[in-house]
């Protein structure tokens, strides 16, 4: 059997890489909990002040940057998760002439980068004069997210045993009433872990907000970080304030559902 | 009533009806005397799989494909964005190799893929490798915390390892100072040799988290049979990891390489926020470059083709990954 | 409701592969037929056809003299019970029995009385509020069949239903779906492999074979008359023995002649000069005192001894090939030993050497 040695080594490799991973989160904290005004540098810990949130809040304008994130990440995982069910159904339930050939071109688009498209984007968003909208930040990202959704889904419905399709079908339900009615509750779970990753990918999109907005009143969080930052080079605890801000909500919803993250993205990727 | 119906409260009629309306247009009476193979069941939603398809595929096509092909006809053309542009050709490719700037950025992001790559992978299996002989109680209360780097934003992750460079303040230079390293404290970020590597780190840092638990989840799915032959044959723990865990993990080896290869090609947040391709040009990226070329110096052309050229690096190394691990499990 | 259902020269291709070649059969209406045959024998695709799962490459299919060969599945008035049951597993058993119902818009009342009558038919009722995850194999099996119940339609499909259960609660549940079936009087087609069941429920049977129909009658009429070796060979437990022989006409009786064997048998059956003959095991009996009109002798070393205690079945190697002996009661016989039996001449079966079909002429029951 395995030794007790063996067992030691297992625990310290992951108590070490663990340390490490959560060492510069912990210190953020620390920083972000410093008395305003402290120099005492990052890291340092003397007490919990949440003095520098409410500065952050008002001359961060992190309620704004907030604001903004939730409406792009709402819109986009709210309208992306029902097309990606729709078309997951489709390509896992349904036979139709293309099915392969429409995959293949869905698994190439996953592994287009924004930073490959970003450029025609704006231009094309430009045109239409949509730049500097919560527009040129929604529509893009529903279109990266189906490409996600869709994949995710159709691995899932190909999972459903076939005979309860057709049953539904004998029974007289369309298409439409089996997805949603009979497929739908059992897709809860996948559904979940799917509406999860795209909160995620989307609340922290950077590069899309940097291109495409300029004004403020719709910098998404991530992008109002990196102004702030060019703003507050010294001010330690307020950065590190704003960086807590604008990672709470993904890292909140990742603790409450890990299960869900971490399944997503090993099996997502296996089956990729 | 069901709390998901409120889709299916759609009037039943046209509930109904999708498949009625798509559905009747189907092919026609069957012909006797002549077999008509692979005709779908009657009723058979075969169109009305394209009404749920349109949706998706929309967006997909104009916020995904469309710009694909967009992109590939800026790149033959050099073009500041505002007044008309000229057609090259091929010229723009070709910079990518002639260019030392360009070729630097694609040889730094070669680089970038052993920091965000290579050493998560090697890490995630040794862990793999000792999981495997060992009972782990706790493994999801781990799991959580290794995880979490990869759910942060890398805005946040840059501002976080800034701070932590900070040759004044950092507490990087501190605690090397305190041990008496005070040599080694230098500017992380600043520093023409060390600049790419000190990024590279937080790539590390970023990524290995991913490659332990998806390399540990495929360990976890390896038969105790596996072990237990080789145990009995007498392998030791290298042994057993060389004939057992490793050819076993071939998959989530080859998944666990692509997604950090990736990343690491495609790599603009943390570039951006930490560095801006400096000192110099020491930690410039194709990414960075075809930001800064498309927004900053008006050569909308040039970063095209490098997002093209990027894209292309990036199926071909995937496709390669795929085909190594392949052919491996055939052996 | 009752329907009658066609088959009218069906023939279903899946790429090069023939899955069901020419399929005519009628059943009538009311009429419990049973489609059994060993895998890939096209019963369980026959049936899908019928039930608008799959579509008809040639022929047509008729329920209640309607062509239905374009009609879309949930428009036929068919109700199916699957292998696997296919309950959908978010929704009670109420539900679940009412879902057919209310996609076709039948009033809430009416719902509500036909799902309560065929729950209490099946014995469901304490089950209404449960989820199929908190069912029994059993209690599935039944929600499935009332699920097709109460949608009272023209044609009952089931596939297999039967299968995933135990041996004993198959046995019961057999009884119960033809009892039910002869209560209800709707036309039922049911596909099965196993031939005993396809023997105890069938009002019919309807034997396939690599696509093909072999013969279809009653269980009586396939049992005593198979129309060839294949349905010879498939229905009945342990099956016909089967081997060649030569004839060879003399006088009044017949000479039948295989490897070194001779047995001779009354009459004067139109026999060609060589036939396949097919004899049960309930036909070969010892060859002793009592022997009578058996027809024989013929010898052979016992290969196997199947002790079922109220009877017992030995498989016996002689010259003609392996022959199983039927044995009353109990028997000291065991593998090696020597035998002599004989065959009943009204148990004889004949069928053409070429073609394994049977042979009319070979009728000495008749006689």
């Amino acid at each position: 059997m395995t030794s007790k040695g063996e067992q030691s080594i297992t625990y310290l490799i992951l108590g070490v890489f663990s340390l490490i991973a959560l060492l510069p989160i912990v210190g953020i904290i620390f920083t972000a909990v410093q008395a305003p005004g402290s120099t005492v540098g990052f890291g340092h810990f003397d007490g919990i002040h949440l003095g520098n949130f409410a500065r952050a809040w008002e001359q961060g304008n992190f309620g704004s940057y907030l604001k903004s994130s939730f409406i792009v990440v709402i819109a986009v995982v709210s309208v992306a998760s029902v097309l990606s069910l729709m078309a997951g159904y489709a390509f896992g339930v349904m036979k139709f002439r293309g099915a392969d050939l429409l995959f293949y071109i869905l698994l190439l688009g996953l592994m287009v980068p924004m930073e490959a498209i970003i450029v025609p984007l704006y231009y094309d968003m430009r045109d239409f004069a949509l730049t500097d909208t919560y527009w040129a930040l929604i529509l893009p990202q529903i279109g990266t997210s189906v490409a996600f959704g869709t994949f995710w889904m159709r691995a899932f419905f190909r999972s459903v045993p076939r005979s309860l399709v057709e049953a539904s079908r004998i029974d007289g339900a369309s298409s439409w009433t089996t997805l949603w009615r009979v497929l739908l509750p059992l897709a809860r779970p996948a559904v979940l872990t799917m509406c999860v990753l795209l909160f995620m990918w989307t609340w922290n999109e950077f590069l899309l907000a940097l291109v495409m907005v300029s004004d403020e009143g719709l910098r998404t969080a991530p992008l109002g970080l990196s102004f702030f930052q060019g703003r507050n080079q010294s001010d330690l605890a307020l950065l590190a304030t704003g960086a807590v801000i604008v990672a709470a909500p993904v890292v909140i919803l990742f603790v409450f559902l890990q299960r869900h993250f971490i399944r997503g993205m090993v099996t997502g990727a296996v089956k990729g | 009533m069901d709390s998901h119906s409120a889709m299916s409260s759609l009037p039943a009629s046209v509930a109904g009806s999708v498949d009625d309306v798509v559905g009747s247009a189907a092919p026609g009476v069957s012909r006797r005397g002549r077999l008509r193979s692979d005709r779908r069941p009657p009723g058979e939603p075969r169109r009305v799989a394209y009404v749920y398809l349109i949706p998706a595929f929309l967006f997909f096509g104009g916020f995904v494909l469309l710009p694909l092909v967009h992109s590939i006809w800026l790149s033959f053309f050099e073009w500041d964005g505002i007044t008309p542009g000229t057609w090259v050709g091929l010229r723009n490719y070709a910079d990518v190799i002639s260019d030392g700037e360009l070729r630097a950025s694609f040889v730094h992001a070669l680089i970038l893929i052993f920091f965000y790559a290579v050493i998560p992978v090697v890490i995630g299996l040794v862990l793999a490798g000792s999981v495997a002989r060992v009972e782990v109680r706790g493994l999801t209360f781990f799991r959580v915390i290794l995880f979490l780097p990869q759910v942060i934003a890398m805005v946040v992750v840059a501002v976080m390892w800034r701070m932590i460079y900070d040759p004044g303040n950092g507490p990087l230079n501190q605690v090397l100072r305190s041990v008496g390293l005070s040599d080694l404290a230098t500017s992380w970020l600043g520093d023409f040799n060390i600049a790419l590597p000190a990024v590279g780190l937080i790539g590390t840092w970023v990524w290995y988290g991913l490659a332990m638990v998806l390399l540990t989840a495929g360990v976890q799915k390896i038969p105790h049979s596996l072990f237990d032959a080789a145990r009995v044959d007498g392998a030791g723990p290298v042994r057993e990891f060389f004939a057992v865990t490793l050819p076993a993990l071939r998959g989530e080896i080859a998944v666990a390489l692509t997604l950090t290869t990736i990343a690491a090609l495609r790599n603009f947040d943390l570039i951006y926020l930490t560095t801006k391709g400096g000192p110099g040009h020491e930690t410039t990226v194709p990414a960075f470059q075809v930001y800064n070329r498309a927004f900053m110096t008006g050569e909308v052309g040039s970063a095209s083709a490098i997002g093209l050229t990027l894209v292309a690096l990036i199926f071909l190394i995937t496709f390669g990954i795929t085909r190594v691990a392949d052919r491996g499990g055939q052996q | 409701m009752m329907a009658s259902v066609q088959f009218n020269s069906v023939y279903k291709r899946f790429g090069d592969v023939l899955a069901v070649d020419g399929l005519s059969l009628d059943i009538a209406d009311g009429e419990f037929m049973v489609l059994v045959g060993p895998s890939g024998s096209g019963k369980t695709t026959a049936l899908r056809m019928l039930a608008g799962l799959e579509s008809i490459s040639d022929g047509n299919v008729t329920i209640d003299a309607e062509v239905v060969n374009d009609l879309a599945t949930g428009k036929r008035n068919i109700a199916m019970v699957f292998q696997d049951y296919a309950l959908y597993p978010q929704m009670t058993v109420y539900q679940n029995l009412a879902f057919g119902l209310r996609r076709r818009k039948t009033p809430k009342s009416e719902i509500e009385g036909r799902v309560r009558s065929a729950a209490e038919s099946l014995g469901l009722e304490p089950y209404l509020d449960r989820k199929p995850g908190q069912l029994s194999g059993g209690q599935a099996q039944r929600v499935a069949l009332g699920r097709a119940l109460v949608r009272d339609p023209q044609v009952f499909l089931m596939d297999e239903p039967l299968s995933n259960l135990d041996a004993k609660l198959r046995v019961r549940t057999r009884g119960e779906i033809k009892r039910l079936q002869q209560e209800i009087g709707t036309t039922t087609v049911y596909v099965t492999h196993d031939q005993v069941e396809a023997m105890t429920m069938g009002d019919r049977i309807a034997i396939m074979n690599n696509g093909i129909l072999e013969q279809v009658g009653t269980p009586a009429d396939v049992y005593e008359h198979p129309a060839n070796t294949f349905v010879g060979g498939f229905i009945g437990s342990p099956p016909m023995s089967i081997f060649e022989a030569a004839t060879a006409a003399d006088l009044e009786v017949t000479r039948f002649s295989a490897a070194g064997v001779e047995f001779v048998v009354p009459g004067l059956p139109d026999l060609p000069a060589s036939v396949i003959v097919g004899v049960r095991p309930e036909s070969v009996r010892s060859w002793d005192e009592n022997s009578g009109n058996l027809v024989g002798p013929l010898s052979g070393e016992v290969a196997y001894v199947e002790a079922l205690g109220r009877e017992t079945f030995v498989g016996v190697d002689s010259g003609v090939g392996q022959i199983v002996v039927h044995y009353d009661g109990r028997s000291a016989l065991i593998p090696g030993d020597k035998v002599e039996f004989g065959l009943d001449p009204k148990g004889l079966r004949f069928f053409d050497v070429a073609d394994g079909k049977s042979l009319a002429a070979g009728r000495l029951d008749s006689q």
